[in-house]
């Protein structure tokens, strides 16, 4: 697959402060998400890629052309800011509508398209309300429909889901799968894991300034040798499992959580589920519960960046 | 208090007798003006007069050794109510006293409002009012550095530079002319400043609408001035009746022929008016239709 | 670029129609108004003639105008066209479209010089209106008019570009703005000889003529020791000044980069 994003060697100083350094990564059509802490350079990031800040070195390449003054591009995607930023005294329609007139088709282009984005983030009957009126939901929904009523190739969204109500949270992730399966590419960012776990699994692991992975995110998390997995197993009675599991080589770690919680730690994950379900019929266990709290992107994060 | 870890935890003390919520506000205003680039420079620049008029003061008691400068014009360096007068109603005085506002008081209603901070103040135990004099404090901190702190500097001075209490025996009346136009010219200032940075979210909107206020009522005296020729007209002017009030409590012949007492109903109507629309403005919560 | 600029003029024509602002810039736009009919006022109720209306007009009205309202206006709206874009953090929405930098600042830049153009011609014409209207019947006096107009119309021009340039350059882009509006041109243009030709206000008084003969007073602040340039070297070199204004001033925006505030 032909990549549609390429950064080569992309750096940015903001003069002695790095936002990014050296980054070169290719990203393909489908969902990406982006994920760091506060500060960690998703936004230089995505500026980047948007054409707003010049890289200090190196390019960014959108289907091999360069993106910055490259106005040309910028019809091709859509940007939907993290800050809450608008042009207050206008109403949602003559926004939406008045922006989409900057592509330079003609007004009735924009007054459907503009139409069809409000009706989707349900936004048609306040549409004639001052945007200084709306709620932070209702400002959440319209800066995302400014980014896509153009109906781009390329979705950059940073934080869309911030100040969303659980309804609206989860049309919106609809969108954007629905987007991806239209084979367009979108990068998303958000500090709430669980929602990029819930839109992709293959994701950017940004921070401070450097890419400390990329791919999917279970592959990542096999690859951490240094962190074996923790898997949890509940039954009637742990410390029989646990004696079973002792002699084991693929468990390196036995302790004891909760209520009738064994928690194992293992380099060897499909090994030990090989095991389990032996040992249960062996021994006569009653095994509840299996889970892997570390098997989500939270954990990953926190062994990337070693905490 | 600290906010602890596992959530916040309620503060089970009582709040104190004597409490001055504005304090705060007034500190931090303090703080952000002189953290601001040009504002250090242009408060330099308007304690300039007060420099030069403290050498004044030195000079009319060593005008011996300073005849070169007399030359015939013995008065010119006579410290008395004229002299005080001169200070207090200084064009460049008060023009500066516009800069430092534009660059000190600007924001300080104008930023709240545009940050929708007023919320968050009126979610403490904050009355109105505390919050007014609060912003008040910043402006006549800087106001009283212009005027109170130079006025009594050069009083005391003077008594200083003479060895006597002669120059008080002989004006007794001057230290209270000093406190009263100096409370004039901070009580009018700082509604002034803040009634104009309430009518607006953008702090470079207010700068240019506080120049242009001033400079405008003074613009407009001298156009109606110079068509009817009546005096009466200075009390269009915003520096006309400071320095109508200043000559008057300083006992001295005002630059107009208009009864001062207009002048000082004027400003006062203006204070009021002021403080009419700063208590309007001023809310925690704004309903938007 | 020029459908981008004419794209972007009508987002922000529309835009501030609804501004909180445009009460505040109205009101100081019709004060001048108020002056022309504080005087009308007293010549119907006091009936002396004193200073006839023309008089007024080109002295009054006109000074008001020209060494206040448009320096104000050109002031507020010139440094705002970056400037207010960055503080309320809505750049983004338009260095994302497809819209050279360039069409960006002229398209505002446009927007804003029409609207103050409008203002200020509404104001002027209305003042004409209340202190010549005995003197309608006069094609001299609706020439008067007319130049004026033309003069406040270069004027707004002239000032916004420079304004604009200083807004994408500076920071502090208002105090700056307002040294040069209380500094270098009110103080400047009074200065002898070749001196004064360094201000703007020069240019845009010698294309002004004194049709009435200056008795002293009025005509003669306005006129206050000015050595007119020739008209047409007047216009020509507002309208080289503007132009280079927005040129450097798109220049500069389109190499600048601008972070926001957290």
């Amino acid at each position: 697959m032909t990549a549609r994003i390429r950064a080569d060697k992309l750096s940015k100083w903001y003069g002695n402060v790095l936002g990014l350094s050296d980054v070169t990564l290719d990203i393909e059509p489908g969902v990406t998400g982006l994920l760091g802490p506060n500060g960690a350079g998703k936004s230089t990031f995505m500026k980047l890629l948007t054409g707003q800040l010049r890289p200090s070195i190196g390019v960014v390449l959108i289907d091999g052309r360069p993106v910055w003054n490259n106005t040309a591009l910028f019809s091709r995607f859509g940007f939907c800011p993290e800050q809450d930023a608008f042009y207050e005294d206008m109403t949602g329609w003559d926004f939406l509508y008045r922006l989409l007139l900057l592509y330079g088709g003609t007004r009735e282009e924009a007054a459907v398209k503009a139409r069809r984005a409000l009706e989707f983030v349900e936004l048609s009957g306040d549409s004639d309300r001052l945007i200084r009126g709306y709620s932070r939901g209702m400002r959440q929904r319209l800066k995302f429909a400014q980014s896509v009523a153009h109906d781009p190739d390329i979705l950059v969204l940073d934080e869309p889901l911030n100040g969303l109500d659980p309804l609206s949270k989860r049309k919106i992730i609809k969108l954007i799968k629905d987007f991806k399966s239209q084979g367009k590419t979108v990068i998303v960012s958000s500090h709430v894991l669980p929602e990029i776990e819930a839109l992709t699994r293959s994701i950017i692991l940004i921070h401070q300034g450097k890419i400390l992975a990329q791919g999917d995110i279970h592959y990542i998390r096999d690859l951490i040798d240094g962190h074996p997995h923790v898997v949890a197993v509940k039954c009637d009675r742990p410390r029989d499992l646990a004696a079973r599991l002792v002699g084991e080589e693929a468990v390196v770690d036995i302790r004891f959580g909760g209520a009738g919680e064994v928690v194992l730690e293992t380099r060897n994950r499909d090994r030990l589920y090989g095991l389990l379900p032996g040992l249960a019929v062996e021994a006569g266990l009653d095994i509840e519960e299996i889970t892997s709290p570390d098997d989500n992107l939270q954990a990953v994060f926190d062994y990337l960046i070693g905490k | 208090m600290p906010i602890s870890e596992r959530g916040y935890q309620h503060w089970p003390g009582t709040l104190a007798e004597r409490r001055r919520p504005w304090a705060p506000i007034t500190r931090l205003g303090i703080r952000l003006a002189f953290k601001r680039k040009f504002f250090k420079f242009a408060l330099g620049v308007s304690l300039l007069p007060a420099l030069v008029f403290t050498a004044g003061v030195y000079i009319s008691e060593k005008i011996e050794d300073f005849k070169f400068m007399a030359r015939g014009r013995a008065q010119f360096l006579s410290v008395d109510p004229a002299y005080f007068k001169a200070y207090f109603t200084g064009d460049f005085l008060l023009f500066m006293i516009v800069m430092v506002l534009v660059l000190a008081g600007a924001g300080l209603i104008a930023d709240d409002l545009k940050h929708n901070s007023l919320q968050l103040y009126f979610a403490r135990p904050l009355r109105k009012r505390d919050y007014l004099l609060g912003k008040m404090g910043v402006v006549s901190f800087f106001l009283l550095l212009q005027t109170l702190v130079p006025g009594l500097l050069f009083f005391l001075l003077k008594l200083v530079f003479s060895g006597s209490f002669k120059f008080f025996s002989r004006y007794p009346g001057i230290p209270l002319a000093v406190v009263a136009d100096s409370l004039v010219l901070t009580v009018f200032f700082g509604l002034y400043t803040l009634v104009l940075s309430s009518l607006g979210r953008n702090r470079r909107f207010v700068s240019i609408l506080l120049f242009l206020v001033y400079i405008f009522s003074d613009i407009f005296f001298g156009v109606f001035y110079g068509i009817f020729r009546l005096p009466a007209f200075c009390l269009l002017s915003i520096k006309a009746n400071l320095q109508q009030v200043g000559a008057a409590l300083f006992g001295v012949p005002g630059p107009y022929e208009t009864p001062w007492i207009y002048s000082a109903f004027v400003l006062a109507a203006l204070s009021g008016a002021a403080v009419f629309v700063l208590l309007r403005k001023v809310k925690g919560v704004e309903v938007i239709r | 670029m020029l459908s981008a600029a004419c794209s972007v003029f009508s987002f922000f024509w529309f835009a501030a129609r609804r501004a909180r602002r445009n009460r505040a810039v109205v009101l100081v736009c019709a004060l001048p108004v108020l002056a022309a009919g504080v005087f009308l006022l007293r010549r119907i109720l006091v009936g002396d003639p004193g200073v006839i209306g023309p008089r007024v007009f080109s002295g009054m009205i006109m000074t008001f105008y020209l060494q206040f309202i448009v320096l104000m206006l050109a002031l507020f709206y010139g440094t705002s066209i970056i400037s207010e874009e960055v503080e309320n953090k809505t750049l983004t929405y338009l260095t994302t479209r497809p819209l050279a930098k360039p069409a960006i600042l002229l398209g505002k830049y446009a927007a804003y010089t029409v609207r103050s153009i409008i203002l200020v011609s509404a104001g002027v014409v209305a003042a004409f209106l209340l202190l010549d209207f005995e003197q309608l019947g006069d094609g001299a006096v609706w020439l008067v008019l007319g130049r004026s107009l033309a003069v406040l119309v270069l004027a707004v021009i002239a000032y916004t570009a420079f304004f604009a340039f200083l807004g994408t350059f500076l920071k502090k882009s208002v105090l700056f703005g307002l040294f040069f509006c209380f500094g270098w041109e009110n103080i400047v243009q009074y200065f002898p000889g070749t001196t004064q030709r360094l201000t703007l206000i020069h240019y845009l008084k010698s294309i002004l003529r004194p049709e009435i003969p200056a008795e002293g007073g009025l005509q003669s602040f306005l006129f206050f020791r000015l050595e007119p340039s020739p008209a047409g070297t007047a216009v020509l070199t507002l309208i080289l000044f503007t132009a280079a204004a927005l040129a450097l001033a798109a220049a500069l925006f389109a190499r600048k980069e601008y972070l926001f505030e957290e």
